[in-house]
């Protein structure tokens, strides 16, 4: 058995004769904040869908505790009960609550019972600093508050891995900071995080180890300051002087 | 004159005429009801994906169910629904079985009802947003579970209008049975017409009971949707101290000092 939580072998992802994703590896340990950024169009959310198994991958491996869920006669509902997901357009589910949204997976998926799942989800809510709308739909709600719901919804399944994928790109300026303040804190906390994102003082504070994406392969990887003060690829500081400039 | 013959009619044939609004009335809701039943579970079928990686035996026996499902929804939607009751009920007759009127009024329209409402349910399976599938999926669902609690109450509250114009049609097109002489409004019309040789007073008055009707079923409806919709405020939950000004507290507290 390896130590890793998650590992990535020789990954590959292709639509029709389109190739998204090429021999990507890389490995996720316990309390890693992983960051992927590169420009759009480069496969980040792709190879995040990937892991999630929202896109079936074409060709290589993804370990989980040494399992290749890729297999065949993988519960897939079970993996993804383990693995979080946040997305950019939060999902949440329009005909529930606050409360219930973070409810129900864990009455219907984990099958706890309603006082703990309440339980659970109003800790959880607090910790985003959404308590006192928990009786709110979605539509009731901004931006930025419906992520954090979104992110509480994630947590209240406890996950060992929370997949964010570009959680802050839908938002506006004002709203960006509340989410990004939540996922430092749970970063801060330990929880092993992949995010995929385009904010790269985000990047460049948070995380153990920066991935940078570029036409499907992964161009470079390393610690931030690896990528961001000693980038060693051309396409790296190509990438990062349009960002840090524009 | 007119509203003297209105009142004759109304004396003699009164009860029969409201008997007939009742039959009406029982075979429109009942069959709207068994309709949109069929509808769902035809609906629900044709919209379970299928993915590479699922099993070739249940790759097969979903493509020709479907086939069956698709060749019901194309014929009892593509006839009109006086044809399909001389076709049924003669149908059956022919094959020595006589049907009860009730049930073969029932199975009619539930039958054209259930075709109608299997392509209204799919169309409200597909127009609910992909993310709240994803949502769903991430959080560990199976497709049942998906569909159960985030899929079809966002679907039914979409398709509430469409189910209300099914009620609607029925109301009226129940009159169509009158083919197989079942005593419902119209027929009960005609017959009233037939025996005191007037005609337009008959007709206006199952036109003024047909109108109460829908105009009922619209009303009830248009509250079903409100209902469904919830309350457009919501109550802030107290713990949250910044939140005592707003004055919307109404929150059944079970339990929420304590847990720290």
């Amino acid at each position: 058995m390896s130590e890793h939580i998650l590992e990535i072998r020789h990954l590959s992802k292709s639509f029709g004769a389109n190739t998204v994703l090429r021999d990507i590896s890389f490995t996720v340990d316990r309390g890693d904040v992983i960051c992927i950024i590169g420009a759009s169009g480069s496969g980040k959310s792709t190879l995040l869908r990937c892991i999630n198994l929202l896109e079936t991958p074409s060709g290589g491996e993804i370990l989980f505790h040494g399992t290749d869920i890729t297999k065949e006669r993988v519960n897939i509902p079970a993996y993804r009960a383990k693995v979080g997901m946040v997305f950019q357009n939060f999902n949440l589910f329009t005909n529930m609550t606050a409360l219930k949204n973070c409810m129900i997976g864990m009455t219907k998926v984990q099958k706890k019972d309603k006082m703990t799942a309440e339980k659970t989800a109003r800790y959880y809510l607090d910790k985003v600093g959404m308590s006192p709308y928990i009786h709110a739909k979605p539509r009731q709600l901004s931006g930025g508050q419906k992520q954090r719901v979104a992110i509480a919804r994630a947590l209240a399944m406890e996950p060992e891995v929370l997949l964010f994928d570009e959680p802050t790109s839908a938002l506006d300026p004002q709203m960006v900071g509340e989410v990004l303040t939540v996922m430092r804190n749970l970063a801060k906390e330990g929880m092993t995080m992949i995010v995929v994102t385009h904010e790269m003082a985000f990047a460049r504070d948070v995380s153990s180890r920066v991935v940078f994406m570029h036409n499907g392969v992964i161009c470079e990887q390393g610690t931030p300051q690896d990528i961001f003060i000693n980038p060693q690829k051309q396409e790296t500081k190509d990438f990062l002087a349009r960002f840090l400039n524009g | 004159m007119f509203f003297q013959r209105v009142q004759n009619i109304l004396a003699n044939y009164g009860m029969t005429l409201l008997r007939g609004a009742g039959v009406t009335l029982l075979i429109a809701t009942l069959s709207t009801f068994f309709g949109c039943i069929i509808g769902y579970i035809v609906g629900i079928i044709q919209t379970i994906p299928v993915g590479r990686r699922d099993h070739p035996a249940k790759k097969a026996v979903l493509g020709v169910v479907r086939a069956i499902l698709r060749a019901y929804v194309e014929v009892f939607r593509g006839t009109p629904m006086m044809v399909q009751a001389g076709f049924i009920y003669y149908g059956f007759l022919y094959a020595g079985v006589s049907l009860p009127w009730l049930a073969a009024a029932l199975l009619i329209v539930s039958i054209n009802t259930g075709a109608y409402m299997a392509e209204t349910v799919r169309g409200g399976i597909l127009s609910i947003d992909e993310g709240q599938t994803e949502g769903a999926k991430a959080i560990g669902m199976t497709h049942f579970q998906t569909m159960l609690y985030v899929i079809l109450p966002q679907a039914t509250r979409n398709i509430l209008p469409q189910i209300g114009n099914n009620l609607i049609i029925n109301i009226k097109d129940t009159c169509v049975l009158s083919v197989i002489s079942i005593v419902e409004l119209f027929f009960a019309a005609k017959t009233a017409a037939g025996a005191t040789y007037t005609y337009f007073e008959p007709y206006t008055i199952s036109m003024v009971m047909y109108l109460i009707m829908t105009l009922f079923f619209s009303r009830l409806l248009r509250w079903m949707e409100k209902k469904m919709d919830g309350p457009q405020v919501y109550d802030l939950a107290t713990t949250d101290t910044l939140a005592h000004t707003s004055g919307m507290i109404s929150y059944p507290g079970k339990g929420r000092k304590e847990e720290e």
